[in-house]
């Protein structure tokens, strides 16, 4: 048996970190047994650095870093294993959520927004990268790396874009435009490129890029130009604006008719206010929308756009527009009691549930116009009073 | 055991028919250790130290695991093979 000295332990330690090996505990590892082999096997008075030399020959291929290197591998691949499983469990779970949130959606049942968030942000911000990470670890060089890194980022961007569309937070648009523009100008040429290079993968390059330049071109169906929407914002508007001119017309018949007829004071002063609450609110809905109080035949020249929206934003922030609201209410309500006493048939009550504009889903030209019905209504009942008499 | 007893336990047992390589041994120690599977004690022997792998509780849960999921395929490639060996 051969006694090692602390001399040739520091030379082979020395050895062992001059090879490559940076990993303490591996080092310590190898000199152990190193040194147990040259215990075991060297004869007492061998050569020492021979046998050395050719103990550690047998350790490798071709340098004794592979040892590290290998280590390594294997303590990374753990890391693998797991993210490989996050990835399967974020996968699954953000796709249940999305196909139940859609279906809570569909039904109106509550929570379906909350459900579709949740799920669309662990899909985009959890899944992909995650995808993005293992795939990029299984490519081999640069190329590939940064188109599936442009791809990833497109997928997420994709998903966010749709995900703010359908919760109606701004930015969304601006998003999917990105995304849509990065993939036809910038993805679909890289992938389809440089995957036609290869004959193995050729074929299925060639439908794959196909499908996707498909899919972004029914996408781009889905949306509307605003070329289109500006089409929409005339008609919108020449229908605002006919209903208008047709209730100015009643108007004044009604007017003329209050001239010759004496009218029930009381009921007619509350259906004044109604009306003026209603003119009032118009005009202030149409400010907002086009810069001016009133729309007339020259709103396609002057821009004056009722656009397509929900007019529950303009009373969100909007402290005196609610304390309008909710004084035309309140005139309705007195309206429709007043009507009742008066049993003058045949009336119409004048519908309040047609004016919760600050909590419903109504449109801007949709909440004009049943302004506009209300006043009309108002009419209608004047004059049928006023013919009775 | 450490590393080198382990080399030799292993050639001793299968009669010199496997010999672990030390490129092989000690990357899957490390991982095993970093996996919670192996539990280590080191010692000083002189100036160089020697560590000491043991199973941890949970690697003895695993390890029987993975056994019986070896016996299990042996059991089913047995099956598949039909093998008329006489073991």
């Amino acid at each position: 048996m051969y006694s090692i000295s602390d001399q040739q332990i520091a030379f082979i330690l020395n050895d062992i970190r001059r090879n490559g090996v940076e990993m303490e505990d591996l080092q310590s590892n190898l000199l152990d047994h190193i040194c147990c082999i040259i215990e075991n096997q060297l004869e007492e008075n061998g050569d020492f650095e021979q046998f050395y030399y050719q103990t550690v020959c047998t350790f490798y291929i071709k340098n004794l870093s592979e040892i590290e290197e290998e280590t390594k591998a294997l303590l990374n691949n753990k890391y693998y294993y797991t993210m490989k499983k996050i990835m399967f469990v974020s996968g699954s779970v953000s796709a249940s959520l999305i196909s139940i949130g859609i279906l809570f959606k569909f039904m109106h049942w509550p929570g379906a927004g909350m459900l579709i968030v949740l799920g669309t942000v662990l899909f985009s911000l959890l899944f992909l990268p995650m995808l993005f990470t293992i795939k990029s670890k299984e490519k081999q060089n640069l190329k590939d790396k940064i188109i599936l890194g442009t791809g990833s980022f497109i997928a997420i961007l994709i998903s966010l874009a749709i995900l703010f569309k359908i919760m109606h937070w701004p930015g969304a648009n601006m998003m999917g435009v990105i995304s849509l523009l990065t993939m036809i100008l910038l993805y679909i040429p890289l992938y389809f490129f440089s995957g036609i290079k290869n004959q193995d993968s050729k074929a299925n390059t060639i439908i794959t890029s196909i499908l996707m330049v498909a899919g972004c071109g029914l996408f781009m169906a889905l949306a509307r130009a605003p070329y289109a929407s500006r089409i929409m914002s005339i008609k919108d508007t020449g229908n605002y604006l006919r209903m208008e001119q047709i209730y100015q017309a009643e108007k004044k018949q009604v007017d003329n008719l209050k001239v010759s007829v004496v009218q029930k004071k009381e009921v007619a002063s509350t259906g004044d206010d109604i009306i003026r609450s209603c003119d009032a609110l118009k005009s202030d809905i149409l400010e907002w929308q086009t810069g001016f109080k009133t729309v007339d035949q020259d709103f396609e020249r002057k821009n004056a756009l009722i656009v397509d929206g929900w007019v529950r934003i303009y009373f969100e922030d909007n402290e005196s527009a609610r304390q309008k609201l909710a004084d035309l209410r309140k005139l309705v309500v007195k309206y429709n009691a007043g009507q009742n006493k008066a049993d003058s048939n045949p009336v119409h009550a004048v519908p309040l549930d047609a004016i919760d504009f600050d909590s419903s889903e109504e449109k801007i030209l949709c909440a004009l116009n049943n302004l506009v019905q209300l006043q009309m209504i108002v009419l209608q009942n004047e004059s049928a009073s006023g013919m009775k008499r | 055991m450490y590393g080198y007893e382990i080399t030799q336990t292993v050639k001793e047992l299968t009669g010199g028919k496997i010999q672990l390589t030390e490129g092989a041994l000690y990357p899957s120690l490390h991982a095993l250790e970093a996996e919670g599977i192996l539990i280590t004690e080191s010692e000083f022997i002189g100036k160089r130290m020697r560590k000491y792998y043991s199973l941890s509780p949970e690697g003895k849960t695993i390890t029987k695991e993975k056994l019986s999921e070896l016996a299990d395929f042996m059991n089913t490639m047995k099956i598949l093979l039909d093998l008329k060996t006489s073991i």
